[in-house]
This record gives structure tokens, sequence and C-alpha cells, in this order.
């Protein structure tokens, strides 16, 4: 009987769910000849492996992190999680602690998004602009060299170049030049005034390669035509690069703008690991802040570090947002 | 053979009923269940590890840093054939992982070699994550242990950690540099004549600074404090920044500041800004007289030196009229509630703990590493000074003498972020930005305490 049931399943599911008729020892299928089920809709069932991971490594995640961030959650006691409302959304938003590390991303953010995207952008303009095919490869390669050191690397590199004592950058400033001793050299690292910037300039050229590489892709989409149309018409280098390939490139440096704005904003390894927990730091941003509390500080109070982290991506939603307005194709 | 295993796993059963690991319905389920005989063990397996734990040999995890600084480690493991040895995921003082698998009563490892207690013990604690030693050290260990060091790793008169390797906050110089500037090759006695010293580098010109620390509290503000009393915890267990000898601390480190490296403030450049600071830099570079920080890091910085053997040791100065005393830690094991082969931990950590060879590379240091790290134990330092090793130098009885004053800095779940919380505001003081250090220390009892009430 048992059998006949099963028997019946796997039939219903490969007859678009015709009726199975099941009596002892004997299966009756009632209607038209049968269509695999499995066939009409094989694009669902290819698609079932990534639609399971998503929502279990996508969709659950954010959806516990905002249930969390309406409790009073701490992760070091067995306490259940009380419900607490909108208490930790008006502590975080009244803390001066979560504002100024907002703004401190922010300020990160406005150094390096420009940095991003226009040094990239020239860049790949001269590269596209190369005749000789060899040279040209030659300068891609170069340019895509920072982009495949692993980030260990990249953060120890530029550690030891940065370094107040023994870094080249002081060595040169100090010995070389002699603008500075070692009793008043710019100190690059460690939760000073300059450690925003000179982590946005590692940022910038880590990536230099990679974003050129869009452009680039970009670049060589554009019909060769419409440009030489445009000289032909008197228009000038700079007319031609400000009228006919910047609007062209506009989707690339919109996809970047927005990638890239959501890593600076999220930045948190290189703060870790250039400005340590000091809350006074520029490097001591809202991710800081978050993972702080969340793992850090006290019984980890991670319905509150839930509530920084909703407050905090939803600033940056309303950004984005208006950034897709600003870069929207107004062809 | 069947009987046998409903019998071992009834007294498990019974064992995690008295641990508190599952509550009585959960072992009355389990109870009937096994009474299916072997299919029934194969239904239990769906409640927990429990045919995993009978055939899972000894796994210890160790703190990446531990396994660099001392390569004799796989010397004690060939001792322990079925030993899973492993490295732990932790860094930067991460427990993390510890904690989920904690909530989940389940724990891939059986003990954890890398515990600070004033770090995080207490927070291991709270989440129940780990469980005293007391019903599995033997009890000629624990009265081996040097009793501050005892104190340390006891918390409501349990014992929650087994120590391991001590570091203990001392004075390194560069005898180089030192004989240079015209001064004797010997520890300082006196802050005073500590800073007199470190003038005394700078004006003969052998380096450009004349002294050094490590800027993170536990590091300094708390040894210093320490060297005038040590009587400054409250009552709650908390650093007491506002007494008298925390604000004469205070007003040293500026005083050393002044002779000092400008970077001296800024955070270090790995785990969490807390380890490759710019004293350790300075110290290498061989820029400076004098280092005030725990022994392993004047130990691993000389060894870029011209020459390593100008490196020389000593106890913290004093303050006139002070304590004399010094900030300890031990680094040790921490044994996992949830975890299993609980006997053999204990005996695996006694085998680590009393290795002789552990010992010697690390105060005699190896090929590869130089960590200074001292052992806990009364007997080892009784046996080295009855029949003195070739090899042992003359900081290790220096240091000795100094624990039985020394203290370790009160275990509470705000042990090292009071200080992490302090550091930016009292160091509105040493930058000049306030000018009144009890004004500045105020504020930083002002921010523990606000942080406190948060939770």
């Amino acid at each position: 009987m048992s059998q006949d049931l099963l028997q019946a399943t796997l039939l219903w599911l490969l007859t678009r769910g015709e009726t199975a008729k099941v009596t002892t020892g004997n299966l009756a299928i009632n209607g038209p000849t049968p269509k695999s089920w499995l066939v009409e809709h094989n694009n669902w069932v290819f698609l079932l492996p990534t639609v399971l991971f998503f929502l279990w490594y996508q969709v659950y995640p954010i959806v516990r992190v905002v249930w969390i961030s309406f409790t009073d959650y701490k992760y070091l006691t067995n306490d259940p999680a009380n419900w607490v409302g909108f208490d930790n959304y008006v502590e975080v938003l009244s803390d001066p602690l979560m504002w100024d590390s907002l703004g401190r991303a922010a300020y990160f953010t406005a150094m390096f998004l420009p940095g991003t995207i226009i040094i990239p952008l020239l860049l790949a303009v001269l590269i596209h602009g190369v005749q000789n095919q060899r040279l040209a490869t030659v300068y891609r390669v170069i340019l895509l060299i920072p982009a495949v050191i692993p980030s260990t690397l990249v953060f120890v590199l530029w550690k030891w170049m940065y370094n107040y004592q023994i870094g080249p950058i002081n060595h040169f400033l100090v010995e070389v030049t002699g603008w500075f001793t070692y009793r008043n050299a710019p100190q690059w690292l460690g939760g000073t005034d300059l450690t925003l910037p000179s982590v946005a300039i590692m940022e910038v050229w880590w990536g230099l390669g990679y974003h050129s590489v869009f452009f680039l892709a970009g670049l060589a989409a554009i019909p060769k035509d419409l440009p030489e149309a445009a000289r032909i018409d008197g228009a000038g280098e700079w007319q031609v690069f400000w009228h006919i390939i910047l609007p062209r490139l506009q989707p690339i440096m919109l996809i970047l703008v927005i990638l890239r704005f959501g890593t600076s904003m999220g930045v948190i390894d290189e703060y870790l690991i250039f400005g340590g927990f000091n809350r006074e730091s520029p490097t001591y941003t809202w991710t800081i802040f978050m993972y702080d509390q969340a793992f850090k500080t006290g019984l980890w109070r991670q319905g509150f570090a839930a509530a920084i982290g909703m407050v905090g991506s939803l600033a940056m939603m309303v950004f984005v947002t208006w950034l897709i307005y600003i870069f929207r194709s107004r062809d | 053979m069947r009987k046998e295993k409903e019998l071992i796993y009834q007294q498990q059963l019974r064992q995690d009923l008295l641990d508190h690991k599952m509550d009585r319905r959960e072992f009355i389920s389990k109870t009937l269940t096994a009474g299916l005989g072997l299919a029934g063990v194969g239904v239990i397996s769906n409640f927990g590890n429990f045919a995993q734990a009978q055939s899972r040999p000894l796994t210890p995890t160790f703190y990446q840093w531990i396994e660099d600084l001392h390569p004799g480690i796989p010397q004690v493991n060939s001792r322990f054939p079925d030993v899973n040895y492993q490295i732990a995921p932790v860094e930067g003082f991460g427990i993390e992982r510890f904690v989920a698998e904690a909530k989940k009563k389940d724990s891939t490892w059986d003990v954890y070699v890398g515990q600070t207690p004033f770090v995080e013990m207490t927070a291991m604690i709270e989440a129940d994550v780990i469980e005293p030693w007391d019903n599995y050290i033997p009890k000629d260990v624990i009265d081996d242990i040097i009793p501050s060091i005892r104190e340390e790793c006891t918390i409501n008169g349990k014992m929650y950690g087994w120590p391991f390797l001590l570091d203990v906050i001392g004075t390194g110089w560069h005898a180089g540099i030192v004989k240079e500037a015209g001064l004797p090759d010997g520890a300082p006695a006196t802050w005073q004549d500590y800073l007199s010293r470190a003038d005394q580098v700078i004006e003969s010109g052998a380096a450009p600074f004349g002294a050094t620390f490590d800027a993170n509290g536990w590091r300094s503000l708390a040894p210093f404090t320490h060297s005038l009393s040590s009587d400054v915890y409250t009552s709650e267990g908390l650093f007491d920044f506002t007494g008298d000898a925390a604000i004469e601390a205070l007003m040293l480190m500026k005083n050393i500041m002044s002779k000092s490296h400008p970077d001296i403030m800024l955070a270090g450049t790995s785990d969490g800004g807390v380890n490759g600071t710019p004293d350790e830099v300075a110290f290498a570079a061989q820029r400076v007289g004098y280092y005030n920080k725990y022994f392993n890091a004047p130990l691993r910085m000389a060894q870029y030196w011209d020459n390593p053997k100008d490196l020389r040791m000593g106890p913290l100065p004093k303050f006139a009229g002070g304590e004399g005393s010094t900030v300890f830690w031990t680094t040790g094991a921490a044994l996992f509630k949830h975890g299993k082969n609980k006997e053999k931990a204990a005996e695996y950590v006694k085998a680590l703990t009393y290795d002789q060879q552990i010992w010697k590379d690390s105060i005699a240091g190896t090929e590869t590493a130089h960590p200074g790290q001292l052992p806990p134990y009364k007997s080892l330092y009784a046996g080295w000074k009855s029949s003195q090793p070739d090899w042992l130098p003359d900081f290790v009885d220096l240091v000795r003498g100094q624990l039985d004053q020394a203290k370790a800095i009160t275990n509470h779940l705000f042990g090292l972020q009071q200080f992490q919380i302090g550091k930016p505001i009292w160091e509105s003081y040493l930058k000049g930005e306030e000018r009144n250090p009890r004004v500045a220390m105020q504020k930083v009892v002002d921010a523990v305490q606000a942080e406190m009430k948060r939770g």
C-alpha cells in the first residue's frame, strides 16, 4: 500500500498533477498522455539550489539581524532575548559616537570614491589611446599588479611604507629631503588625522588596475565612428571626452560608484589593522563601533549592535538611491 | 559487546546530567531511547555528539603565537600519541567561536591554551564556555603555583585558568647605548633614576630617544601604578583610575614621553591595534635606551640589533617609598565545559606546563624564537636555584623575587575594555590638551561607568 502511495506521488510529480487513482496493487492514471512536470518546470528545479542558498545565507541573516535589533539580546548571557521595540534605535540615534563614527566613514568615502573613479577613468582613457598594442598590453599588466596581490601582503607592504620610524616615506622626507626630522615627521597610521587619507591612498592604489579594466571595457564598446565624426566636425579632445566618451561610460561609473560606495562605507579590516579600538581615532567608524559592541565590550550587546548595523545600512541605502538618481541615463 | 556499550552510554548520560549539560527531561528521554539497544544509540546521536565523544581523541587548541614562540610543543604532543593538536580560530583576544559553540552546548575542542585571565576569563565564564579545573587538576600542582598567579586564575574560589606562560612587565635596556652614554650597565632602581638616565642617553647622543613604553594601559599605566601601590582596584574589581597611585603613574608616563619617540601613543598595526606597537619598532631600530614592557618584547626586538647580546633586563623601577610591585599575566589553559576528555586534558596540560625543554627554550631562546616567558610553578624556580643551569639568565631570579609582590590585573568583564575605553581620554592629559591629570582620569571613570550601564 505504502509503495503504491510512493508510486502515485512520483507519478503525480511527473504528470502535471494529474490525479493518480490508487487501488490495492493496481495503479491507473486518468487524463491525457502525461507530459513531465519536471520537464515543464525544469528552470525552477535548476534554480532551486541557488534559491535555497540565497534564502539561507542572504535573506535569513538579514531577517535575523532585523529581529535582533528590536531585542535586548546579549551574546554572553544565556538569558532569552526580550522585545524592546525601538529602544535600541533610539539609543543608537542619540549616541554621539554613532554620528561621529558614521561621519568618519563618510569622510573616508568622500576621499576614496572620487579617487577610485576618476584616476582609473583617466588611466583607462590614456591606455585606450595607446596605438602600439604591445605597449598597451604592458600598461594593462602593470596596472593590474596591485589587484592580484593578496590583501595580507598589501597591508604588510603599506604598514611598512607608512611606518613612522623605519618606513621609506618618512625616510625620504627626513633623510633625503630634510623637510622633516624624526621629531616632527608625519604620523601616517595609528589613529592620527592622517590615517584615513593614508588608508584611502592605499585603497585607491590597490583598486587602480581592477577599476581601470572596467573603464577599458566600456571604452572598447564605444563605436569608433562617434568620436571620429566629432573630431571631423571640429571638436577638441576634451570635448570628445566630455560629451561623447563620458556619457557612454556613465553606466559603468554608476556600477562602480554603487559598489565602491558600499565597500568604502563598510570598511572594517583596514581600520582594525591601522587604527584599533581607540574611540577617538578617525578609524573608529560605525562598522568598528558595531563590532566593538557585538564582540568586544561588556556582555556583547548584539541587539544594540544590530541596530547600529541597521541604521548604518539604511543611511547607505538612502545615499545609494540618490546616487542612482544622479547617475541615471539621460540618453 | 552491546550491553557494554549501553552501560558506557548510561554512565555518560549520568555524567552529563550531573554536569548540568542536560535537563532531567532530556536525560529520561535519552535513557528510554537507550533501552532500544544499539538501534537506540544510533537514534541518540541525534540528541548530541555521544558517538563522536567516544571516538574523539584529546583535542587541544592553541593560540597561534604560542606555537610560533614555543617550538617544543610538538615534543610534548609526541608523548600523547592520539592528540589532535589544533590552532584556535581566534585573533585579537576574540572568543566568538567558543561562545557560539557553547550556546549549542558543544565544543570542537577540549582545552584552549591561550586564555589570559583578565582579558577573557570572566567573559568565558559568563557565556558558560569554560568550567573550573578544580575537579581535574592534581592538588600538588595547585600547591605548586605561585600564590599571586593562583589568585589571578581564580574567580569565586574556583580555578578557571591553568597558568602556563608568565609575562611580567619589567625593564629592558640596550647595553651598547647605555655604555656609550656613560651610564652604569644595570637596572635603574627608581623612576627618578630611570628618567635621569633617559635624559643622559639623549644628551650624550648615544640614541635619539631615552626611554619608551607600550601605551596600552594594561602594559604601562597599570604596572607603573603597581610600582607605587598594587592596592588600586575598586570593590567591584575595576582599576581605580582616580586613585593617587594611578595619577602618579599617569604623570610619570608624561615624563617618560618627553624623552621618547613622538609616535609612542599610536595604535599598533596588528591584533586590533594592541600589537606591533611603535615602542617595539623604536627598540628594534636601536633608537632608544630603556624600555618597559613584558620581557618577551625586548627579547624579540633585540634579535634585530647589530649585537643582540647587548640586551639587558631587570625589574620595573620603583617610586620612592613605593611598593615595588609590577603587573604580570599568564597565558594559560581553559577547560571547555562542553568539551570531552577532561582528565586527559589535565594530564596533557600538566605535561605541557612542567616540560623542562619548553622552559629552557622560552628563557634561553632557540634559533627561531626567544619569548622570555616564565613558568608559574614554585618548584621549577626552586630547582633552578638549587642547581642553576648554565642557560639561566640572571633576570629570571630578579623577576621571581618581584613575583611575590606582583599583582595581576583584577578579573572583571571590563578588565581589558576599561583600559581601551580610557586610553584616548587619559591621552588628553599626556598630549597636553588637558592640564589636570585628575580631570582626565575622572572622565575615564565616567566613560567606563557609562559603558557598563549600557550592559
